[in-house]
């Protein structure tokens, strides 16, 4: 999901401020987080607002479009308010593209700045797992494992996670092979601290640029991944509505009930659009460069 | 979505009605011969350019009928193969490659039902010129019993013994015991030619199996796999017909494209899993399509694991009964299409039972039946008794969306009367594995057809014996027990008189209505499809795919 | 230069086997498998689906498994499917076409455009055309191709008619249109994700190439626009847009699959799900095997290309 692609970045750790600046100051990114944070709102708020519950079924208002009656959105083939649903949905996709978020840039993390510390044998065998990784489409390394795992939230985090954190390690390990012959490394290893020490304490913080950016492209990726898989009914099971369940057999009423498939797809790419705009404007907000440009 | 359902209505063979009663002298004896006499016309009747497509939702794969395949597989057997015999809608037999179907009347078959003459009608030749003859037949007799062979069935065929060729178009057998659905085994017996064997190491990658020699009215030309099967008729076929040049079998996964296909005209005929229902409304006025309605032996339920502490009592069975809305289920997410039925045996069986208590939704009397048996609701609103919980999960096919619509349905009305039913949807090849061969379910939404042939014996499916869950052979999956039911399932398979018989099926149905080891919705129906101009396709129950009588098919 | 290929073969050996080893053990760690399909038949028992599946050799242990597949793959035998017992390879072989017809056609239309698009945002930074496009390019990278192939199908095929809503081509028919008219609404869904990416990606790569000395020497010695622009901006903006093409490669495989099973196109992607929905193993660690290989030498033949027309690059 990367866009633009930049050099390996020198650490800035004491221009943050300047960072954020020039972050709050990026339009697209601000409309980003603008966007992030009204659907965010929406999921957690609206359910409230709404009269109606995201599982009650009643089969008489099936099939309701849009603006009938208080369905704001209409309703699904059950007569379920689409509205209450969406907005759960919501909250079941998002946490799931935080969580991913969080065990993938971990992973990624880890492995990036062990293998960029340790350098030779250990890199090659990890950075060639992270190839193995990367060279089968994810989607396919996803669905074998959806098509057996037991499909639950926590289950369908996980094995997003375990096809997204390649990104950030080759980013941790690219950004810490750089880092690591530095002064402020040496000193370090003159005082003896130890290798965990100045892996975690040292060159990790100074790569936390690169990684929050990777990271915010993360959730916008894990999104639309869980969108994929439920979409093909490997990934979460109803009841329980994600966005991309959502859609999973929306196809069918494409004709005759449009709006089944338009409403959780225009929140799916509000959601993901919203995120990547952020990760951009974070990326030209760590990038010095930018000022430049 | 693709949709890699199983074949979810299970093999069978056909149905006869009434006539596959057997008389007091085993085997047979009131089969028919050939209503239709039909015979062989040697007419290239094909129109030169005609060409049908026929569209299927699932791809077939397997051509050698012996081994494992699905419904969809038979589609294609029908085109390019024959068998002895087959059933026509009615019920009744019709020889194909016989001459004349074997009944006790007309001396095929023995008296006591162990010995079994067929004469084959003469000038039947491969798709490849050679004569078919006897030895083929034999061939494909022994072909279910060879070792190395994968094979689907041994049912029937592991009775036969001494299989002898009398002359090049007769051959004679005996049998180890009477076996009634005899007949019914050899009209899903599709004959194939012996010499496309010969040589062979490994039968299960022959040649043959990839490019299939038949007798029948089509011929194989190619498979684009994944996409569609292209079949050519066969000038010199033995009966009537074929009566168009080309046939296309074309794999369309998707039902919605498979519709709008056959709107815009490209699809001729719509086969298996058909028109759906959401669609019946639009599609029986389209100009120039037929659409019509049809029945089929399959039928749906919500089964149980009858093993499971939550439904050792029968109050909590009737109560989850009386709570499934079963009008609104048929009439709003199927579209009035099928027919509720309060048991498994298809409502034109001769066998079928219609005075059985009729299903009532109502929630009160299934909160009082529940309340009765003393299952009280705890702080969650989930009843319990004695430590067990009425809490189970239900699991169907992942992405059947009409049945994902089902149990979210029923999930809210068993919450209405205090119990709590998960969710856990399987893809196919985990869902029909051993999750479902050894009962590690608690509940399942299923479409079976449990009856082999027009038999009415269900001793695999109901006799105590046969769930392998407790250590049985057979498919008895709802692991149901019942001392009574063994008793009739027994003495309804050593009764003879058809009268006697239809007093203990019917019984058997009452009994299993009362017990409720699934809970019957409905007996499924099927909307089919085609374009008026053509004529031939006509819904058997008694054979399981819309291609059964492809001979007669015009443009 | 030999060397460096040996080494990078070695390499993509390894990662094969790696591959291989963690479908094998995921596939047959899955519980069902490829007969349960058969189980809902009449008369079929445990029995008889246990002795089926000990001559298929599917109750051997894994590990045995493993390495019998592994040693028949290496002498060029990928195996039967389980559904119609056609070597896998055939299979494969039958449905590498459609897809390989969708992905080349998508890549044509995303490449043209996407660098088109590219260059021009540069040369006219911050002009509208260059924001609309970076807002266009976010929106593309955020939607998901599914969907979007959905409402295109909406659109064009329902409510307009233009296009057909799936498959490859009109039973029958055959004519050249005819697959054009099918080819369009899939390609243009695979193209979108493609279109944003190279647009960006060329770009950066034309701004980092606009400000470099050559360029000013190139304008000062009072070159024409249009030859600095092509000879020299393009040109050398173009060298890192190869590697891009062979890192897109499993990006644009899975998109396939979507794109495959939303317009019911009869290529790999829905082989693939067709064949893990019955378990026929042979044929999903078949495709798992190919598209690992294709994105291997897909990269390997990036970075060749690369070393061969930039003189700066030296493989080693």
């Amino acid at each position: 999901m990367s866009m633009t692609e930049t050099a390996a970045l020198p650490p800035r750790p004491f221009i943050r401020s300047r960072a954020l600046r020039r972050f709050l100051g990026h339009k697209l990114a601000m409309l980003g987080l603008a966007m992030v944070l009204v659907l965010t709102a929406a999921c957690f708020i609206g359910p409230h607002l709404l009269p109606y519950d995201e599982l009650y079924i009643d089969l008489r208002a099936r099939f309701a479009p849009p603006g009938t009656g208080t369905h704001i959105f209409g309703t699904d083939p059950l007569g379920r308010d689409l509205a209450a649903r969406l907005f759960h949905a919501g909250q079941v996709s998002m946490a799931i593209g935080f969580a991913v978020m969080v065990i993938a840039t971990c992973i990624g993390a880890v492995v990036g700045v062990v293998s960029g510390y340790y350098g030779g044998r250990v890199a090659a065998v990890m950075m060639r797992v992270v190839d193995a990784f990367l060279s089968f489409p994810s989607v396919f390394l996803m669905l074998v494992l959806a098509a057996f795992i037991k499909p639950g939230p926590v289950m369908i985090a996980l094995i997003i996670s375990a096809t997204s954190w390649m990104e950030v390690a080759r980013i941790v390990e690219a950004e810490v092979k750089s880092l690591r012959d530095r002064d402020f490394v040496q000193a370090a290893r003159m005082l003896g601290l130890s290798g965990r020490w100045i892996m975690f304490r040292e060159l990790l913080p100074n790569a936390i640029g690169p990684i929050i950016v990777a990271a915010t492209l993360t959730v916008a990726r894990a999104i639309l991944l869980e969108a994929y898989i439920s979409f093909l009914g490997y990934g979460i099971q109803p009841p329980l509505p994600s966005w991309g369940n959502m859609l999973n057999g929306a196809q069918q009423y494409l004709q005759s009930a449009p709006w089944l498939a338009l409403v959780p797809g225009i929140a799916i790419t509000m959601a993901v659009t919203g995120f990547n705009f952020i990760g951009d404007g974070l990326r030209d907000a760590f990038d010095s460069r930018t000022d430049l440009k | 979505m693709t949709d890699t359902k199983t074949s979810e209505p299970g093999f069978n063979p056909g149905r006869r009605s009434a006539l596959m009663m057997m008389g007091a002298a085993g085997a047979t004896s009131l089969v028919l011969p050939s209503m239709f006499g039909r015979d062989a016309a040697f007419a290239a009747n094909a129109k030169a350019d005609g060409k049908l497509v026929l569209a299927f939702s699932q791809e077939p794969t397997n051509f050698n009928p012996f081994m494992p395949h699905i419904e969809v597989d038979e589609g294609m057997y029908y085109a390019l193969y024959d068998t002895l015999f087959d059933f026509d809608p009615a019920g009744n037999f019709f020889p194909v490659l016989a001459a004349e179907v074997p009944t006790v009347a007309n001396g095929g078959i023995s008296a006591d039902g162990l010995s079994w003459k067929i004469k084959l009608k003469e000038g039947v030749k491969w798709h490849d010129g050679k004569p078919l003859t006897a030895e083929d037949v034999k061939f494909s007799l022994e072909l279910p019993l060879d070792p190395n062979l994968r094979v689907m069935r041994t049912t029937g065929y592991k009775l036969l013994k001494d299989i002898t060729v009398t002359s090049p178009t007769e051959l004679t057998w005996t049998m180890t015991k009477p076996f009634a659905p005899m007949s019914a085994v050899l009209a899903s017996t599709w004959i194939i030619p012996k010499h496309a064997f010969e040589g062979v190491a490994d039968k299960n990658t022959a040649p043959f199996n990839n490019a299939p020699i038949g007798t029948g009215p089509f011929k194989w030309k190619e498979r684009m796999a994944g996409d569609h099967i292209e079949l050519e008729a066969n000038a010199d076929y033995h009966m009537d017909g074929p009566f168009f040049k080309t046939l296309i079998v074309k794999y369309i996964p998707d039902l919605n494209v498979m519709y709008t296909q056959f709107k815009s005209g490209d699809v001729d005929v719509v086969g298996l899993q058909w028109i759906t229902p959401d669609h019946y409304a639009e599609a029986k006025d389209l100009p120039g399509k037929t659409v019509e309605i049809a029945g089929t032996g399959t039928f749906e339920s919500f089964g149980l694991n009858m093993m499971r502490p939550q439904f050792q009592d029968l109050a909590v069975r009737q109560a989850l009964y009386a709570a499934i809305d079963k009008t609104s289920i048929i009439d709003a997410l199927y579209y009035g299409i099928p027919r509720p039925t309060e048991t498994y045996m298809p409502q034109q069986s001769a066998y079928y039972n219609d005075a059985l208590p009729k299903h009532e939704f109502n929630i009160a009397k299934a909160n009082k039946l529940l309340d009765d048996a003393g299952w009280k609701k705890g702080t969650d609103g989930i009843r319990e008794k004695d430590g067990v919980k009425l809490s189970f999960t239900n699991s169907t096919t992942a992405g059947n969306h009409l049945r994902e619509q089902v149990q979210q349905f029923l999930q809210q009305s068993f919450k209405d009367i205090g119990v709590e039913m998960k969710i856990s949807n399987l893809p196919p090849a985990v869902m029909w594995g051993e999750y479902w061969m050894k009962s590690q379910f608690d509940t399942v939404i299923v479409g079976l057809n449990v009856l082999m042939g027009a038999d009415p014996d269900t001793s695999d499916y109901f006799m105590s014996t046969a769930s392998p869950a407790r250590g049985g052979a057979g498919q008895n999956n709802f692991c149901y027990q019942s001392a009574e039911v063994d008793a009739l399932l027994k003495k309804g398979g050593e009764t003879f008189v058809p009268e006697d018989r239809k007093a203990i099926y019917r019984k058997i149905q009452e009994v299993i209505r009362n017990d409720l080891p699934f809970l019957p919705m409905f007996q499924y129906a099927v909307c089919k499809g085609r374009k008026t101009s053509v004529t031939g396709p006509t819904p058997n129950v008694n054979n399981r795919i819309d291609s059964w009588n492809i001979r007669d098919w015009k443009i | 230069m030999l060397r460096y290929v040996l080494g990078r073969f070695w390499q993509s050996l390894v990662l094969l086997l790696i591959v291989s080893f963690i479908g094998f053990t995921v596939l047959s760690l899955a519980p069902g498998g490829p007969l349960s399909q058969f189980a809902l038949s009449p008369g079929m028992t445990q029995e008889q689906l246990d002795k089926i599946a000990t001559q298929m050799g599917l109750n051997r242990p894994l590990p045995v498994q493993y390495f019998d597949w592994l040693s028949h793959l290496v002498t060029g035998d990928w195996g039967r499917s389980y559904r119609d017992g056609q070597p896998v390879l055939t299979i494969i072989g039958q449905h590498l076409f459609a897809t390989l017809i969708l992905m080349g056609t998508s890549t044509v239309l995303a490449v043209s455009l996407g660098t088109t698009i590219g260059i021009v945002s540069a040369l006219r930074r911050r002009s509208v055309f260059d924001y609309t496009m970076t807002v266009f390019a976010m929106i593309a990278l955020s939607i998901p191709t599914f969907w979007f192939g959905l409402v295109a199908i909406y659109f064009f095929s329902l409510k307009l008619g233009w296009f057909p809503a799936g498959n490859m081509f009109t039973v029958g028919d055959g004519s050249l249109l005819d697959y054009v008219r099918h080819l369009v609404l899939p390609a243009m869904v695979l193209a979108l994700v493609d279109v944003a990416v190279w647009s960006r990606y060329m770009r950066t790569a034309t701004l980092n190439v606009v400000n470099q000395d050559f360029i000013r020497t190139a304008r000062a010695k009072g070159l024409s626009r249009t030859r600095i622009l092509f000879r020299h901006i393009v040109g050398n903006a173009l060298v890192p847009m190869v590697t891009l093409a062979g890192l897109q490669l499993p990006a644009l495989l899975g998109g396939a699959l979507v794109t495959e099973t939303v317009f019911t196109w009869p290529g790999m992607g829905r082989l693939f799900l067709d064949s893990l929905g019955y378990s026929d193993y042979p044929v999903v660690m078949g495709l798992l095997m190919t598209s690992a290989i294709l994105v291997l030498i897909g990269n390997l033949a990036a970075d060749l290309i690369v070393a061969a027309i930039d003189p700066r690059i030296r493989l080693e």
